[in-house]
């Protein structure tokens, strides 16, 4: 019987650093980590990455708490995207992104990340309502990406909901009147 | 390595019942080697993230889906998660296989502990009714033992555990040793006010749970503090786990080898004495095999490990297992069925909320086929568990509408599934494959189990009841789903080795102590000769410290 692991020892030797990253899995008889720093390759152009991250504050701006950008959202997506994500994820943000920005330099003669928050919150509008190719479909997952990385972020735990590290005690008849933010899970 | 006399017994697996052995066993004065093939995992020190907020988990708590479909592709059913997933089987590197058009979730954890560590912790106890239905409807294999052989166990596990609840006698669900049961909510007490009285005959009652509600100084726990993060260890010691409840009793007593990355392959076995004389045990990172001789084992590995490693010790050149003379071995293996979900809103309360996360919930007793109902199509029956809560607003829109929207909580909701019972069939089995081997060598084992039409009937009752039972309790938008079936989602699969009172019917006699070899106890999920449709556990431990208490009796007596 054929030993799978030697046959791929071969074939991972001959690739070296280049190696296709599944392909180094099925070699290794490590159990992966989950690699928690920056995204191991690009998921956005300068240009999205700029467009990302201004759409992120228009979904969650500061108000009385920070907003997205101060939550670090722009990078959570961008990180989510690039490991946490299956390849196929990644085309409808993609789609809708490259969508947006056309409808900006031809409605407003600019970059989307460029255009006043008004211009963009229109841009948003067009998308939600499924005005712009791929638009609704772009809009229900951006929209999705922020509010995961926002309600999961620190800012998003600890500021603008509250976070109960060690609640001690259960009461399932608690005065609704005494809660001033929603619980952290 | 181990010199001949190192040991009296040897433990394979630290589970609920490996745990449970390791202590009886060297609280009864024998040596023992507890092997597990997971890595260690120490109480508190290897709780990585017990009281970390979720910012500070990797992946925000998420699994990567690249990882999932390339290494936890079956664990992603068991509840996996960056929190948790040291205490998992990785799938990729411990594969194991099913024909074409069956399935099987073979579920597994990856850590000393077992399931013990990750598991839902309901507790309950199995009534008379389900150690008499086989025998009565003549399905399966006749339960050698009644439910008064095993009450005194479950009382002796229950007081040490700590297993919270209410008292309700009733016959199909009998009372434990309870501390106080955790509350229900103001809602769940609403739903069970209206549906008892709208179902005669119905209960909804307080979750029975390994969680406690009083402190245990002795042991070293503390009582539950409402985290609800159960699943990553718990520092608290506040459920059971054999971390922080059977492996400190066992080490306490000096007695206790514990031994992981250690791979049981087969037990060595001699025809002429009728004894297992050794356990085959592989270095999980060396891959060096050797032979630790035993006295006594106590075989826990779980109920299709046990299984797989009892197919593997084979008569030389036969392919037959020493230990199915009675051709049962792999036989009538069984899981709950579930995956049928019923949800509802509930009208009012809105000034009340819940404080603190509640592990657990509330539990409808089995109805079905109790106190003489006939005629319903078919055998057995289900229970439901649930709860009722309150979620955050959904966004609608976005910006600082939408962010403000969100700062509140919508209406009560109550949901609950539902868990039956699967019969014994004998042609659901587990064999090993006659090619794939896995990286220790061991053939790989696979699945041939399927529901029939019994338990997918059950389901749709289920369904039906639930949706008839909330409507008539006064919930509104009361909706329901239902899933794929895939026997060993529910991870509850038990049997593969029964007990039973004839060793031509059975791989165990009514001590889980093996027809084939008198010094070898089955004591998980594997000795099953029916599932009943409570989380069983609970049952586990209590048929353990059963047949550690024989076990150890006949040892002194010269008898094994």
């Amino acid at each position: 019987m054929i030993d799978r692991r030697d046959a791929l020892a071969g074939i991972v030797a001959m690739f070296g650093a280049t190696l296709f990253a599944p392909i180094a899995r099925a070699a290794s008889v490590q159990v992966a980590v989950i690699d928690t720093g920056p995204p191991s390759s690009a998921v956005f152009t300068a240009g999205q990455r700029v467009l990302v991250s201004a759409l992120s504050d228009r979904v969650i701006p500061t108000t009385d708490t920070p907003g997205a950008i101060a939550a670090e959202v722009p990078q959570f997506i961008e990180k989510l995207l690039a490991d946490w994500a299956r390849p196929e994820d990644k085309q409808p943000i993609l789609a809708g992104l490259d969508a947006i920005e056309a409808r900006s330099r031809r409605d407003y003669k600019v970059a989307a990340a460029d255009a006043t928050p008004e211009q963009q919150d229109a841009l948003l509008t067009l998308a939600m309502n499924d005005q712009l190719p791929g638009g609704a479909d772009f809009f229900d997952k951006f929209r999705q990406l922020v509010i995961t990385g926002y309600y999961t972020s620190e800012i998003g735990i600890t500021q603008e909901r509250e976070y109960l590290p060690v609640p001690g005690k259960y009461d399932g008849a608690y005065p609704y009147a005494n809660v001033t933010k929603v619980f952290s899970s | 390595m181990a010199a001949t006399d190192q040991f009296d017994a040897i433990v394979i697996g630290s589970g609920v019942s490996g745990g449970w052995a390791a202590k009886e066993l060297t609280e009864k004065g024998l040596r023992v080697l507890m092997l597990d093939r997971g890595v260690m995992v120490e109480h508190g020190a290897d709780y990585t993230y017990d009281g970390a907020p979720p910012y500070e988990i990797p992946a925000r708590n998420m699994m990567p889906r690249p990882l999932v479909k390339s290494d936890y592709f079956i664990a992603t059913h068991g509840y996996v998660s960056p929190s948790n997933q040291k205490f998992y089987n990785n799938d990729r590197l411990n594969p194991y296989a099913y024909d074409e058009g069956e399935k099987f979730y073979w579920i597994r954890p990856g850590a000393v502990g077992g399931k013990s560590l990750i598991w839902g912790r309901w507790s309950f106890r199995w009534g008379p009714e389900d150690f008499e239905a086989n025998k009565r409807e003549n399905i399966g294999g006749e339960w050698p033992i009644g439910y008064d052989d095993l009450a005194p166990w479950y009382d002796y596990v229950e007081n040490y555990v700590g297993v919270s609840g209410s008292r309700e006698n009733l016959p199909q669900l009998p009372d434990s040793q309870f501390q106080p049961p955790i509350p229900m909510n103001v809602a769940e007490k609403w739903v069970k006010e209206r549906l008892e009285a709208s179902s005669p005959g119905r209960k909804l009652i307080h979750t029975r749970l390994s969680n406690m509600t009083e402190d245990k100084p002795e042991q070293g726990r503390s009582k539950c503090q409402f985290r609800a993060q159960c699943g990553r260890g718990c520092s608290f010691g506040a459920y059971f786990s054999t971390q922080a409840v059977t492996l400190p009793a066992a080490r306490a007593t000096g007695l206790l080898t514990l031994r992981s990355d250690a791979v049981v392959s087969n037990l060595e076995y001699d025809p002429a004495t009728k004894r297992v004389t050794g356990v085959r045990v592989v270095d999980a990172n060396t891959k060096q095999a050797e032979i630790i001789p035993a006295r006594l084992v106590f075989l826990c590995a779980s109920a299709m490990a046990s299984t797989q490693i009892l197919m593997n010790s084979r008569i030389p050149g036969t392919g037959r297992s020493h230990f199915d003379n009675s051709g049962t071995l792999g036989r009538y293996v069984m899981d709950h069925i579930f995956r049928v979900d019923i949800s509802g809103d509930i009208a009012g309360m809105t000034e009340y909320i819940e404080y603190g996360r509640r592990p657990g919930g509330v539990y409808i007793p089995r109805f079905r086929n109790v106190g003489g109902e006939e005629g319903i199509g078919f055998l057995r029956g289900y229970g439901y568990q649930g709860s009722a809560y309150r979620s955050p607003l959904p966004p609608e829109g976005f910006g600082a509408s939408m962010k403000h929207g969100m700062r509140g909580y919508g209406p009560w909701k109550f949901g609950m599934g539902a868990f039956g019972e699967c019969l014994p069939y004998e042609d659901n089995h587990v064999s090993l494959h006659p090619d794939k081997v896995d990286r220790f060598g061991i053939p790989q084992m696979r699945f041939n189990v399927t529901f029939r039409d019994n338990e997918l009937k059950m389901m749709s009752d289920a369904q039906t009841e639930g949706e008839r039972m909330l409507r008539a309790a006064g919930l509104t938008n009361v909706t329901s789903n239902r899933r794929e079936h895939v026997p060993g989602d529910a991870i509850h699969e038990m049997g593969g080795a029964r007990m039973g009172a004839d060793p031509r019917q059975s791989v165990l006699n009514k001590w889980s102590q093996a027809h084939d070899a008198a010094n070898l106890f089955v004591t998980d999920g594997a000795q099953m000769a029916s599932i009943s449709c409570v989380n069983p556990s609970l049952t586990f431990m209590a048929l353990t410290a059963r047949a550690a208490d024989y076990a150890v009796k006949q040892l002194k007596a010269g008898a094994i």
